[in-house]
């Protein structure tokens, strides 16, 4: 029997929608690669006011690490997923497969 | 704060099949934007040595021909290696615009070492042609010694990406260029043209059903 209190919990940082793809995006670059500002934009197709406010939530919970620097004399903004929120990122898909369904259901055995 | 639509409710199953189908389409199109495809890149590369090699073959006069100009057939093959060159260099450059570390680093430093083996191995021809080595060797010195160092990339490559694919390419490039040599002028073009050209071909075939089966993998275990 499950429960209220057995369910899972979600992270609800992670769960909004567009902060979800945010954090797919980052969790898809190559380990220790950092993502401008700009190019990140172009694949999740946000405004910029709205990145900014959705990446300054991911910041805060710590699952997102921003820098800035500069090339060539022009700031740019570097965006990273930290090691927390790569872990926010694979809890929160376990959770939401737990609350779906048995733990291991083959694909075989369903009709 | 958030709204209400940002709580999320665990009892909730549509809102929650469709979080975790959201998961799995951004995490494939991001792999999409970030990744380069090897498969048309290969297939250009594919196409550069079958027409170009085969150009030269056609253009000799000690085979069955000459049927082509022996500039048709140099300007046909450095037309189709320097639009194969533009196309891997540009598919790096656009996959990974505005993303930087250890990975750039990496793809940069392999790119450089296809411009650094062709040009020791243009110092080593000249310097055995000064030392006198007959000009009718020539074809097959470059012939023997690109494939050499075009075959140790590649397995540069399926080493540092864990591919399979380039690592198997690799091996059958130094195959060709083996072959080539013995082929002798112009033996040698075909070679190059049918096994060579053939082989990255095939890779690109190949590379076309691995990557399909391992996005389809990815969809599954997530």
């Amino acid at each position: 029997m499950t429960t209220e209190a057995d369910l899972p919990e979600l992270d609800p940082v992670i769960h909004a929608q567009p902060r979800l793809r945010v954090t797919v995006i980052l969790a898809a670059l190559e380990p220790e690669d950092q993502i401008t500002f700009p190019r990140l934009r172009e694949m999740v197709g946000m405004t910029a006011g709205n990145l900014s406010t959705h990446l300054r939530k991911l910041e805060d919970a710590g699952y997102v690490a921003v820098t800035k620097g500069h090339r060539r004399r022009t700031p740019v903004t570097y965006i990273a997923l930290t090691r927390s929120g790569r872990r926010a990122l694979e809890d929160y898909t376990t959770a939401v497969r737990a609350l779906l369904g048995p733990p291991n259901p083959q694909r075989e055995d369903s009709p | 704060m958030s709204s209400k639509s940002d709580q999320p409710n665990p009892t909730d199953r549509p809102a929650l099949e469709a979080s975790l189908a959201l998961v799995d389409a951004q995490r494939t199109e991001a792999i999409r934007s970030l990744r380069v495809n090897p498969v048309p890149i290969l297939a250009a590369w594919g196409v550069a040595w079958l027409v170009g090699f085969g150009g030269f073959y056609l253009a000799s006069s000690k085979g069955p021909g000459p049927f082509v100009a022996n500039w048709v057939a140099a300007l046909v093959l450095g037309a189709l290696f320097a639009a194969a060159v533009a196309m891997s260099v540009g598919q790096g450059v656009w996959h990974g615009r505005g993303v930087e570390g250890p990975s750039r680093r990496v793809s940069a430093m392999y790119g450089w070492s296809w411009g650094l083996g062709f040009a020791g191995l243009y110092g080593v021809i000249m310097g055995l042609s000064h030392a006198g080595l007959p000009s009718g060797l020539l074809p097959l010195a470059w012939s023997g010694g690109s494939l050499l160092v075009v075959g140790l990339l590649y397995l540069t490559g399926g080493i540092v990406w864990g591919d399979n694919v380039q690592y198997g390419l690799g091996v059958w490039t130094l195959v060709v260029g083996t072959a080539s040599v013995s082929a002798g002028v112009p033996g040698n073009f075909l070679v190059l043209s049918l096994a060579g050209g053939g082989g990255l071909l095939a890779a690109a075939g190949l590379a076309q059903t691995t990557g399909s089966r391992r996005s389809e993998r990815l969809r599954a275990d997530s």
